[in-house]
């Protein structure tokens, strides 16, 4: 089965750039631009026009080393888009709430699993009884390794708050 | 995805990756509204789906998306993304471990919550979250049409 009208379907709802930039955003490794224009259905030139605009706009950066350019996310404009959508509808006292559910979320597994991180959690996985507990436990380190980084965005969020909502908070 | 000490961090890769996913799905004209679930953790994000474009008689579906980059950079995701619909059915296309096919990559569907899923082996084009979503979404408007 190939997804040819899959594509087709994302072509129809997305420019060329909108899918040039949702493919490079998502890489966990530099990728050069015909791969990337591969992946996002598009010409090798037009996918290098995208990308140096991208870069430009330090949605992206280019790696160094290797002979072809190569792209990756800018660590930047990753962090501000999670801090973005973090502090939309949120108020500090929001933020506070939210810190204090994800903790207590975090012990919850420290509790049921007796494991102090996700990879904690992942070796106990290797030695349980069942194949279906190891996929349980895997699956939840994976949403711990997710809630992990979350907290540490909510973190960032208040202590900088009044930065990145520019504004003053309320006095207590 | 890159944290800022330049080292790799799956929980950082896999946010950004359900961020983006939530984003990209609102522009399919069968979502009505996508959001990160449970509010707050955003561990999955849930589309509220109009099952009439898509070519179902049910009143109402939804899609979730779970995304999990990989413990490394260069490790392989994990993923799910779920239908389901007020008429019972539910459907899936997941590449994760499981005992049912070779490999991970799998389509799963039941007619009822009371029904044994049906598992079939499956193959991607592509393991990049947004080009799987619209191959997906693709998929997932045949199945319910053929239906």
């Amino acid at each position: 089965m190939t997804d040819e009208s899959g594509a087709e379907l994302w072509k129809e709802h997305q420019s060329a750039f909108d899918r040039v930039r949702a493919v490079a955003v998502t890489i966990s490794e530099p990728k050069p631009a015909d791969w990337i224009a591969e992946q996002a259905h598009v010409a090798g030139n037009t996918a290098r026009d995208h990308l140096q605009r991208l870069v430009e706009m330090n949605v992206l950066r280019t790696a160094t080393g290797g002979t072809a350019t190569r792209y990756e996310p800018d660590p930047l404009y990753t962090r501000m888009q999670a801090l973005r959508d973090l502090l939309d509808n949120r108020d500090r006292d929001a933020l506070l709430e939210l810190r204090g559910d994800l903790q207590e979320q975090v012990e919850e597994w420290q509790t049921e699993y007796d494991a102090d991180s996700p990879s904690g959690l992942r070796e106990r996985a290797a030695h349980v009884d069942t194949a279906e507990a190891t996929r349980e436990m895997r699956r939840t380190a994976n949403d711990w390794d997710i809630i992990t980084y979350r907290l540490e965005l909510v973190e960032d969020a208040i202590e900088h708050y009044s930065d990145y909502a520019g504004s003053t908070p309320a006095p207590a | 995805m890159f944290a800022f000490d330049g080292g790799y961090d799956p929980g950082q890769a896999s946010h950004t990756v359900l961020l983006e996913l939530r984003r990209t799905i609102e522009r399919h004209p069968a979502v009505q509204h996508a959001s990160g679930e449970p509010p707050g953790q955003f561990i999955r994000v849930v589309a509220t789906l109009d099952p009439a474009i898509l070519g179902s008689e049910a009143d109402e579906g939804t899609l979730t998306l779970r995304w999990y980059a990989g413990e490394a950079a260069d490790t392989d995701p994990e993923f799910a993304f779920h239908y389901s619909e007020s008429s019972g059915f539910d459907c899936g296309w997941h590449h994760e471990p499981n005992p049912h096919v070779d490999g991970w990559a799998h389509y799963q569907e039941r007619l009822s919550a009371d029904d044994e899923y049906e598992y079939e082996a499956v193959s991607f084009d592509s393991l990049q979250p947004v080009p799987l979503l619209w191959g997906i979404l693709d998929r997932l408007e045949t199945r319910l049409t053929d239906r």
